[in-house]
This record gives structure tokens, C-alpha cells and sequence, in this order.
């Protein structure tokens, strides 16, 4: 072993013990400092965490979705504009949908409820791996619910329930399967019927819908063929995939930095704090430090020993931050911050987040948290290690 | 764009080195007027007492200062996500006319810092620190430098708006978004890398005839050693050069296995297992002691500096052959992975 070495680890073994003897104080600093570390850590793995989910939900969405405006306001779409997408090359398929939110009163909640041509869609027949039971364009007045939705009805065991056109005028519908459990952050609030039952039930006229969905096959080509289309339907707005990602992670990178940009006050102060700790010197330590240069030791020594104290506390803390961060993103998912982040609603698709944790992120954490303590101990550290001994130990 | 964790961490790094370093300037300027070794006046003491304050923040600062440049660079990463029309890093940093003079002074700043701590380190090793006003005036003439590296790196986050269109590092979408995609074009492969290999050849050789540990070579003369530490030097710093162009041009479309795809980057990304983090941190460590060789050979000509600075010599050479090595295994991998096995499988 080198003597350097060997030095360094005798003064991390003074460190310690000089910690311990006096664990009250400095149990309190690594109390304070977890719980700030834990405040960031948690905004911002959930942060990561969403945007991932954000990433998967996405993953299968149709390339370009077309939507009528007129005065700035979306509106229903007709039906004649997907024939002026037929020259369009690179288009896999153009389907329209329609969808739209249905409150029911006597649950006070919103259903998303959407029809489309699941034949036209690439991808239409895999729909029916995760129904429970079967699609329902087999006959018409057949919907398929989410397992939240059947759950607010109280069905109770019918098959059948009724909903209000907008005349108040009633649209049965008999349920023909259930969406499983394992789809639940995307199918929780939804009711799934045939175009024709969805345009019946809000009373859209047959030559419109309420969007046109664009499959692209070649996915380097979406932001060439959403040019070509807005060029060709100039009253539309033409959203492609990526794009909306992006928008995803803007919002969330943004209300965390906000969130952290709050956190910064109470980093601020518990800087404040931990100068304040560690410059108010008892005469105890001011005797201690008094012997240990009589013994023979140098300034730097002193330092070094402080750097070592500074460096366990902060370690300590973060490590204690961060996994408390992780298991409150685990098992409480995130439910502290989650309504900064996403919002809040009646019927929220209970999400199922998993902690995503970057090495990035620590290093991030690392900074925000680790590096201003680390620099608000170091002149209090060096005005005590540079006491002359005569005067401590009087 | 302020409002966002990376953007706020860099800014609270660079508020933490201005408050240390103005701490320490305060110091290093009464030390340039008043520090008088053979005095032993009251002011001298607390001079002394206070060069070891001031060498602690400054230490500490430009370690914070190096660890921005990491920092700066997964920040960059992380804005590419929001950015439209940038896929990684190098689209977000050519976002704006201030993204790359950022990262190219916090990558030159690495250097100048690494060598004020090797002054430092090698002054305290000394009995009478012959190095303390070289220190201060180093330290006076690293903070212009410092002041632009974090104005520089306000600008690019406050000149960032996440609308606008960049290019970006992939050929394929360059294609299709306009002119001009990858940092550097594509260079004649076989040449750069009958270089790149070369030169480490060359390296690993004068290393290993520097510290005399090529039997039956042994080479003592001082002078011989001197040129040679300036040879090693000047080394190491063409082949840093002309490591990060193989890395970007050459290596790196072997690593992503996309023959179009040539970013210096997107290798740091956990998708391929930080080897990029590896490359560059052995790249940079390397080039730092095998540059320091000629520094120190200049300070070794004060006869109170001699020994330290053998000392370091040694450990400096030692460290930048297994540094180098190390490169050159990690840099070569996925290049022989896909020469014998024909890539990815």
C-alpha cells in the first residue's frame, strides 16, 4: 500500500469516528440534506419514467394524423378529403376516425369513445389479441369497453347499457369484449364501437369524421409526406408522430425544471444551513483541532479530514435520497408529484410507472444536490483547520 | 431555455466555480503583491494560511468546471429530445452559433485546468514553494478564460428555443432536411486508420523508451530525455486530434454498426454501453499526462523542483502507455467484432 494511500484512509477512519462522535448534529445535516436530495430525485426520475411511457404509448400510433381547422378550431373532417391524398407516394393507408368524449352524469366521468375502420388499418386484425371477447364490427350496436369504463358503469352483470345521443334521444349498445388489463394506461377510459355506431351516437353526418389517420411505411419519410399533405389539404393541421413526442417531452422537461427551479429554495437553504453548521464552531472542536495541530498536524491535513467528513455526509444523504426517490417512484408511483406533471382528471388511467434511471441522472442529481454543499463547507472547513494551536487549546 | 434540470445544473455549476474562484482571485492578488518568502511578517502568515484556502477553491472549481463538460455534453443530449429536427447531441449543438465554441473551450478548459492542479501539486511537493506566484498569475490569466467558457454556455442555453429546425447527425434525414449532417465528412478510412494506428504504435514506443523499460535501450543522457518528453508531447497532441476525427469519422459507425450514421455523441449513450464515456475519458486522460511531460520538463530545470518532478514524469508516462492502451483496445472492438465476425448478428 502507498503511504499516500495508507494516509488517506487512516484520515477516513479519523473522519468517521469524529462523525460519530457527534451523530446527533450530523444526523440531523444527512436527515435534511436525504430529504431535499429525495425531492429532486423523485421529479426527476419520474420525469424520465413518463417521458419513456410517453415513448412506448406512442410507439404504434398511426404516423400522421389530419385534422380539419377553421377559425383556429378543430372540426369534423369530410370524408371527400382523403381522395385528394391519393397521389400522395410513401401513404401505406388513410383511414377515418371518429372520436370524441362522452360524459356520463351519474358517474361524473369522461369516456373516450372511438370508432374506426379496423379492416382498412394496417395493423386492424391484432386489435382483437387484446380483447377480452371480440371486436365489435362483427354486427352493428356492439362496443368494446375499457376495464376502467366497465367498472364505473356498475353493469353488474348486463351485457347491454344505453347511452344519450346529443337529442337525449337513447343508443343501445350490447358489450361484446373487454380490454385487458395489460393495456390499461391506453384502453382505461375507452369505448370502442364501429364507425357507424360512433357517428350514430354523436350525430355526425356520414361524409364527415372527426379525423383521418396516415400510416407511412417508410418512417423517414413522415415529415416529407406531412409537407406533401399540408400542401395538398392547406386547411388542415397535419400532427406526425415524432412530433407529438416531442411535445410530450418539451411539457415534462419543462414543468420539472420549473419543479426544480422551486427545489432550488430549498437547496439554497439547506446551503445556508450546512455553513451555518459547520463554521459555528464549539470549544470542544476548537480544542480538538488545537491537539491535533500540537500532535503535529498540518493545515491541509485538517482539510483533508473535513473533505472526508463533508464527502461521507454527502454520500450518505444522497445515497439514502435517491433510493427513498426511486422506491416512492416504484411503490408510490410518484403520487407526491405526479399532478405537477401530468395533471389530474376524474377517471386517470392508473399508470404503472417503472423507474427509469439513468446514469445521467445521478450525475445530474449529483450536481444539483452533492456539489453546492460540498462547496458551501469548504471555507468554514479551512477557517477552523487554520486556528493557530495556542490559541485553542488556552 | 432555462427551465430545465440539465439547464439549471449547469448554471448552478457555473455560479458555484464564480463564487470560489472570485474567492480565491481575491487571494491570488495579494499574493502577486505582497508574498515575500523570506518574510516573516504577520502578512506573510496569514498569506500562507490563506494560499491553502485558495488552493482548496480552486482546486475544487476546476474540478467542477471539468466535470461541466460532461455535463454540458449529456445536457446537449437531452435537448436534442425537445429540439425539432436534432436526433442527438449534434443536432442540439449546432442549434445555435454558440453550442460548439462551448464545448470546444470547455474541452480545451480541461487542459488548462488539469495543469494549474499539476503546478499546484507539484509546488506543495516542494520545501519552499518555488511555483506561488506562478500559481496566482496562472490562476488570474485562467479567469478571463473561465468568464467566457460560462458566458458562452449562457448564451447557447438561452439562444435555444425548442421550435426551430436543426440539422442533424444522420445522413439519411440530412438527405431529406437539407445540406450538411455529420460534424466531420467522411475521410478516406484506410488512410486515417493506418495513421491512427501508427501513431499509437509510435506513442506506446517512445513511452516505453522514456521510462527506460525496453531492455538493451536504455537511454539516460538528460538532454535525450528532455527532447524526447517534447517529442512525446507534440505526440499526443496530433493524435488527440486525430483520434477524435477516427473516432468520429471511422470508429463510431462501427459501434452504432450504421455506416451513415457518424456522430462523436450518440457512444456516450447507455444504448451502447457508455463505451464512448470509456473512449473519451482515457482519450482525454491520456492526452493530459502525455502533454504534461513537456510541462513538467520545463519546470524540472529549478533545481528545487527536480525530484517531484522526475517523480511525476514517470507516473505521467506510466499512466498515459496504459491509458493509451486501454484506448486503443476500446476503440478497436466493435472494429475487429465486425472485420471477423461480420458485424452485428
Amino acid at each position: 500500500m502507498s503511504p499516500a494511500f495508507e494516509k488517506h484512509l487512516n484520515l477516513l477512519d479519523y473522519a468517521l469516528s469524529s462523525l460519530w462522535r457527534r451523530k446527533m448534529k450530523n444526523l440531523g445535516i444527512i436527515t435534511v440534506f436525504a430529504g431535499v436530495i429525495f425531492l429532486v430525485a423523485s421529479f426527476q426520475i419520474l420525469t424520465s419514467s413518463l417521458t419513456s411511457i410517453a415513448e412506448t404509448m406512442l410507439a404504434k400510433t398511426p404516423e400522421i394524423v389530419v385534422q380539419k381547422m377553421s377559425a383556429g378550431r378543430q372540426e369534423s373532417i369530410p370524408l371527400s378529403y382523403l381522395n385528394r391524398l391519393d397521389g400522395v407516394f410513401g401513404i401505406r393507408a388513410a383511414v377515418p376516425r371518429i372520436w370524441g368524449y362522452y360524459f356520463d352524469e351519474t358517474s361524473g366521468a369522461n369516456y373516450t369513445v372511438m370508432g374506426v375502420e379496423r379492416n382498412a388499418m394496417p395493423e386492424g386484425q391484432r386489435l382483437e389479441m387484446v380483447i377480452d371477447g371480440s371486436y365489435p364490427d362483427a354486427e352493428p350496436g356492439g362496443a368494446a369497453l375499457g376495464r376502467e369504463v366497465a367498472a364505473n358503469m356498475n353493469l353488474a352483470g348486463r351485457r347491454t347499457f344505453s347511452l344519450f345521443r346529443p337529442d337525449l334521444s337513447l343508443k343501445t349498445l350490447r358489450i361484446t369484449g373487454i380490454f385487458a388489463e395489460s393495456t390499461n394506461l391506453l384502453t382505461g377510459d375507452l369505448l370502442v364501437t364501429s364507425l357507424d355506431d360512433a357517428r350514430d351516437l354523436f350525430a355526425i353526418p356520414d361524409n364527415l369524421a372527426t379525423d383521418l389517420l396516415v400510416y407511412v411505411t417508410n418512417p423517414n419519410e413522415i415529415s416529407t409526406i406531412a409537407k406533401k399533405i399540408a400542401a395538398r389539404l392547406p386547411d388542415t393541421r397535419v400532427l406526425t408522430r415524432p412530433q407529438i413526442l416531442k411535445t410530450y417531452k418539451v411539457v415534462f422537461g419543462w414543468r420539472s425544471g420549473f419543479a426544480s427551479i422551486c427545489l432550488l429554495a430549498a437547496l439554497a437553504a439547506f446551503a445556508i444551513l450546512a455553513w451555518d453548521k459547520a463554521s459555528g464552531l464549539s470549544v470542544e472542536e476548537k480544542r480538538e483541532i488545537g491537539i491535533l495541530k500540537v500532535l503535529g498536524w498540518q493545515t491541509t491535513d485538517i482539510l483533508t479530514l473535513r473533505y472526508w467528513e463533508s464527502l461521507t455526509v454527502a454520500g450518505l444523504a444522497f445515497l439514502i435520497g435517491c433510493t427513498a426517490a426511486y422506491f416512492h417512484v416504484l411503490f408510490l408511483e410518484g403520487s407526491l408529484f405526479r399532478p405537477v406533471l401530468l395533471g389530474w382528471s376524474v377517471i386517470h388511467p392508473s399508470l404503472k410507472i417503472l423507474p427509469v434511471f439513468a446514469a445521467g441522472d445521478v450525475l445530474l442529481i449529483f450536481t444539483l444536490s452533492v456539489l453546492p454543499y460540498l462547496a458551501a463547507t469548504v471555507i468554514p472547513a479551512w477557517r477552523c483547520s487554520t486556528i493557530s494551536p495556542d490559541a485553542a487549546v488556552k | 431555455m432555462f427551465l430545465s434540470a440539465w439547464s439549471l445544473s449547469l448554471v448552478l455549476c457555473s455560479i458555484v466555480v464564480l463564487f470560489l474562484i472570485a474567492n480565491a482571485a481575491r487571494t491570488g492578488v495579494r499574493v502577486l503583491r505582497y508574498w515575500n518568502q523570506a518574510s516573516d511578517s504577520n502578512l506573510q502568515i496569514s498569506l500562507e494560511n490563506e494560499t491553502w484556502l485558495a488552493s482548496t477553491l480552486i482546486e475544487f472549481a476546476l474540478a467542477v468546471q471539468g466535470l461541466s463538460l460532461l455535463l454540458f455534453i449529456l445536457a446537449a443530449d437531452s435537448y436534442s429530445q425537445v429540439i425539432a429536427g436534432a436526433m442527438c447531441a449534434t443536432g442540439s449543438l449546432l442549434a445555435n452559433e454558440f453550442g460548439l465554441p462551448t464545448l470546444y473551450l470547455k474541452l480545451a478548459g480541461f487542459f488548462l485546468y488539469g495543469f494549474w492542479i499539476l503546478l499546484h501539486q507539484i509546488d506543495i511537493r516542494s520545501e519552499v514553494y518555488p511555483l506561488v506566484r506562478i500559481k496566482y498569475l496562472y490562476l488570474l490569466l485562467l479567469i478571463p478564460f473561465i468568464l467566457a467558457d460560462i458566458i458562452f454556455q449562457t448564451l447557447y442555453i438561452a439562444n435555444l428555443d425548442p421550435d426551430i429546425i436543426t440539422s442533424c447527425c444522420a445522413v439519411v434525414f440530412s438527405d431529406a432536411a437539407g445540406e450538411g449532417g455529420n460534424l466531420l465528412g467522411s475521410l478516406p478510412q484506410t488512410i486515417m486508420l493506418w495513421l491512427y494506428y501508427g501513431t499509437i504504435a509510435v506513442l506506446l514506443g517512445l513511452a516505453l523508451l522514456m521510462n527506460n523499460r525496453i531492455p538493451r535501450l536504455k537511454l539516460s543522457g538528460k538532454r535525450v530525455q528532455s527532447s524526447l518528453s517534447f517529442l512525446y508531447a507534440t505526440g499526443w497532441l496530433w493524435f488527440f486530434g486525430l483520434a477524435l476525427a477516427v473516432i468520429t469519422s471511422v470508429i463510431s459507425s462501427y459501434i452504432y454498426a450504421m455506416p451513415f450514421h457518424r456522430c462523436p455523441f450518440c457512444i456516450i449513450k447507455p444504448e451502447y454501453s457508455y463505451i464512448g464515456l470509456a473512449i473519451y475519458c482515457t482519450l482525454i486522460c491520456g492526452t493530459f499526462f502525455g502533454i504534461s511531460t513537456a510541462l513538467t520538463e520545463v519546470l524540472g530545470r529549478r533545481s528545487d523542483l527536480v525530484t517531484p518532478v522526475r517523480h511525476y514524469r514517470k507516473i505521467a508516462v506510466d499512466m498515459s502507455l496504459i491509458l493509451l492502451t486501454i484506448l486503443a483496445v476500446l476503440s478497436s472492438y466493435h472494429y475487429l467484432l465486425y472485420m471477423i465476425t461480420g458485424g452485428e448478428n
